[in-house]
């Protein structure tokens, strides 16, 4: 293999300097009840982005926090319009069984009627993701050349609903059929400049990173079975046991799959990567990252409640204005304490695994780079306006 | 004085080639040169990330009005120089515009949420409120009932069941209801909260709060918001704002965003409590009671008495009254509306019963 060619990505993240910044675009989310939030994230993703090199040089996030908040105004209106139907038309269904079920027959309604509620946001959801990763993609710049994705939500949302029924039919055996093939249609329609990406591999492929969850679901089956038998102390435990494997096996395949799908990516002109991230050391981050997030958290919690508390302790008998202006001030400092808690799992959790799977990635073949010409720019209509509305933003 | 020239790396914005140029300040001092590019530097801006990342201002651009080559330079002499000359470095360029279209997208957006939030929503639940059938709505009214009573009270059960007190309430409810001809079953209750105050839950479930018992002096009073009450259930009021609420919820937490967290599922629940009807609604409920209070011969005195001496008390204002901004119009409008007592609701001794209902 020829390594000369070959680039080391890196990830130079600084929690003293993301710290500052994550919290103080957090409270000016606040006290502009929310609205900031979008300038928030592109101030964040700009920062992040710019700590992403590759070889010796940078990305960079090119959107704006203005052309995010135009996306959400469109976003909402369109959600508005079809969640209210679609939340009347399920009310009315479920209305007796919604708030009370009386008998089983009625659960099992109320159960239906939730999933449906659910199942009505679904395609939303698929369509957003594609869109969301199709503007990040068109405002990341390597090289000062922008990366594209083609418009293909919607062939993606019905593919994506296609491939969760047969993942939901064949009991979870079929999940990296979805996997791969979601994947493989995103990446073959993402560019670099003009140079287009292509999903290399197969989808079987995933099976030896998916073994511990099929160990999992195959414990859960024979539960099922010795429960049908009759054989109840073996059913629970079996049942317990193969849950809590199939959940290890879900972390691991997802670092898994990151690394095969990432290791089997190619561009034109022979660009492709190495990855190798490690699940063991992405759990030992998280687990850090809790502790100290906790710890921290605490600490702010503490500093933000401790004076309020005690400016309470000082009076006898609050008079109506006096319980109102408290009532103001717990509000206030709840809404710090989230604020303070989000930044730090930003800065304390998701920063370090990201710059875990960013550093496990090595670029082979980047002569292929000079190669690599502009593009057009996107003018991408929403701007994660849906991805946004439907809260499903995800860390960065 | 002019620092001296620098390496940097400069990327073109037309190959991903990385070039390795010679940059020296212009002759003219208000310039960067290198290669055969001169950069003035009123129209440097600098982007985010190490060293000194430079991007030239222009009047076309993409997202941002900026040339999509970049230069990059170490921290050195001539990054110093840059920072301490070029004037606009970190302006935030917007192009022309861009307040109008900002400004027309916000009225835009906003316009088209008032008419899905104050003129679509209403007619849909109006429609499906219409179809349901009763046995359901009855169904529904009970959970709501239970949900209040939880809001209130906490755990337990809040209902006043004391056996004189349901005697005379039920008297009550005869005496309005008896031979009206109403198309609800009006199921009648009182709860033991200090609140002054009655709503109409959906399926014909009426609830007055013990505060409201206290604050009356006359059983008239009481029957005179009764028959308010019963006028909303009669023109499906609570039900047809339980599926508003419904649709509304939603489109609220969407514009707010996860600021304030879960905050907003509580709404619903709550909504129903307060339940703001609309003017209409209140004016309706209010023209029902009339007639009915004449023709059950219980008259509008009551209820009149009852609107004076809460527009006296000022400040807490219960739900029956909030939408509406004069009770003393609406004390006037019950006087002249007329119908005269002709023999009273309950006798002394009742109503003493059921002010004493919650034991």
């Amino acid at each position: 293999m020829d390594h000369t060619g070959e680039l080391r990505v890196s990830y130079r993240g600084d929690p003293a300097k993301l710290f500052p910044l994550a919290l103080g675009t957090g409270v000016l989310g606040v006290v502009t009840l929310g609205i900031y939030r979008f300038w928030a994230k592109a101030r964040i993703r700009r920062h992040v982005w710019g700590q992403v090199r590759v070889g010796d040089d940078a990305m960079e996030f090119t959107g704006t926090g203005l052309e995010m908040f135009l996306g959400f105004l469109m976003a909402v209106v369109v959600l508005a319009v079809y969640l209210a139907v679609v939340q009347l038309i399920l009310f009315a269904v479920g209305i007796r069984f919604v708030l009370d079920p009386q008998n089983q027959m009625e659960e099992i309604a109320q159960g239906i009627s939730i999933a449906l509620s659910f199942l009505a946001v679904l395609p939303l959801m698929l369509f957003a993701a594609y869109r969301a990763r199709r503007y990040k993609l068109a405002r990341t710049r390597l090289r000062g050349i922008r990366f594209a994705m083609e418009s293909a939500a919607g062939g993606y949302m019905l593919r994506g609903l296609f491939y969760l029924l047969l993942t939901v039919v064949s009991l979870g055996v079929l999940w990296p059929l979805m996997t791969y093939r979601l994947e493989a249609f995103m990446t073959q329609r993402t560019w670099y400049g003009g140079a287009r990406f292509r999903q290399g591999g197969r989808w079987t492929g995933l099976y030896s990173a998916y073994f511990h969850v099929l160990v999992g679901i195959g414990m859960l089956g024979l539960a099922v079975a010795a429960g049908v038998a009759g054989m109840e102390w073996q059913a629970g435990l079996l049942g317990a046991l193969g849950l809590i494997w199939a959940m290890v096996g879900l972390i691991l395949y997802r670092v898994r799959a990151f690394a095969y799908l990432m290791s089997h990516k190619e561009m034109d002109g022979g660009l492709g990567f190495r990855a190798a991230p490690r699940a063991g050391r992405v759990v030992w981050l998280y687990i850090k990252g809790v502790v100290i997030v906790g710890l921290l958290g605490g600490i702010g919690s503490a500093v933000i409640f401790a004076p309020l508390a005690t400016l309470m302790a000082g009076v006898e008998e609050p008079s109506a204005l006096m319980a109102v202006e408290f009532a103001v001030l717990g509000v206030a400092a709840y809404l710090l304490v989230l604020t303070v808690f989000g930044a730090l799992t930003l800065v304390f959790i998701s920063q370090p695994i990201l710059g875990h799977f960013v550093e496990s990635v090595t670029v082979t073949g980047a002569a292929a780079l000079d190669a690599v010409r502009q593009r057009v720019s996107d003018r991408g209509a929403d701007a994660e306006g849906l991805a946004d509305a439907l809260d499903m933003g995800g860390a960065f | 004085m002019a620092p001296l020239p620098e390496e940097a790396v400069f990327f073109d914005g037309i190959s991903a080639r990385r070039q390795v140029v010679r940059v020296e300040v212009s002759s003219d001092g208000r310039g960067l040169r290198f290669g055969r590019e001169l950069w003035p530097l009123d129209r440097l801006r600098r982007i985010e990330g190490e060293g000194l990342v430079l991007a030239l201002l222009t009047p076309g651009g993409d997202e941002l009005p900026h040339d999509p080559a970049r230069l990059v330079l170490a921290d050195g002499p001539l990054a110093a120089w840059v920072r301490a000359e070029a004037k606009g470095l970190s302006r935030r360029d917007v192009r022309r515009g861009t307040g109008v279209k900002v400004a027309g997208r916000i009225v835009l957006a906003g316009l088209a949420l008032a008419a899905i939030l104050f003129v679509f929503l209403p007619r849909i639940s109006d429609m499906l409120a219409d179809q349901m059938p009763r046995a359901q709505e009855v169904a529904f009214g009970q959970a709501v009932l239970r949900q209040v009573e939880g809001m209130l009270g906490g755990e337990g059960r809040l209902a006043c069941d004391n056996a004189a007190g349901l005697r005379a309430l039920e008297k009550m409810e005869r005496r309005l209801t008896e031979g009206q001809g109403l198309a609800y079953d009006i199921q009648l209750s009182v709860l033991d909260h200090e609140m002054l105050n009655a709503f109409a839950a959906p399926g014909g479930h009426v609830v007055i709060l013990r505060g409201l018992l206290e604050a009356a002096e006359t059983p008239e009073e009481v029957a005179g918001v009764l028959a308010h009450e019963i006028g909303h259930v009669e023109a499906r009021d609570p039900l047809r704002l339980a599926f508003r609420s419904a649709g509304s919820a939603g489109i609220l937490a969407l514009v707010l965003g996860d600021v304030t967290g879960g905050t907003v599922i509580g709404l619903a629940g709550d909504y129903l409590l307060r339940a703001s009807y609309t003017r209409e609604a209140e004016a309706a409920a209010d023209d029902f009671a009339h007639h009915l209070l004449a023709r059950t011969e219980v008259g509008t005195e009551g209820l009149a008495a009852f609107f004076d001496r809460i527009e006296g008390m000022g400040g807490d204002v219960p739900e029956f009254l909030s939408t509406h901004p004069s009770s003393g119009g609406r004390a006037a409008a019950a006087r002249a509306a007329g119908g005269a007592a002709s023999r009273p609701v309950l006798s002394e001794a009742e109503w003493q019963a059921l002010r004493g209902i919650c034991g």
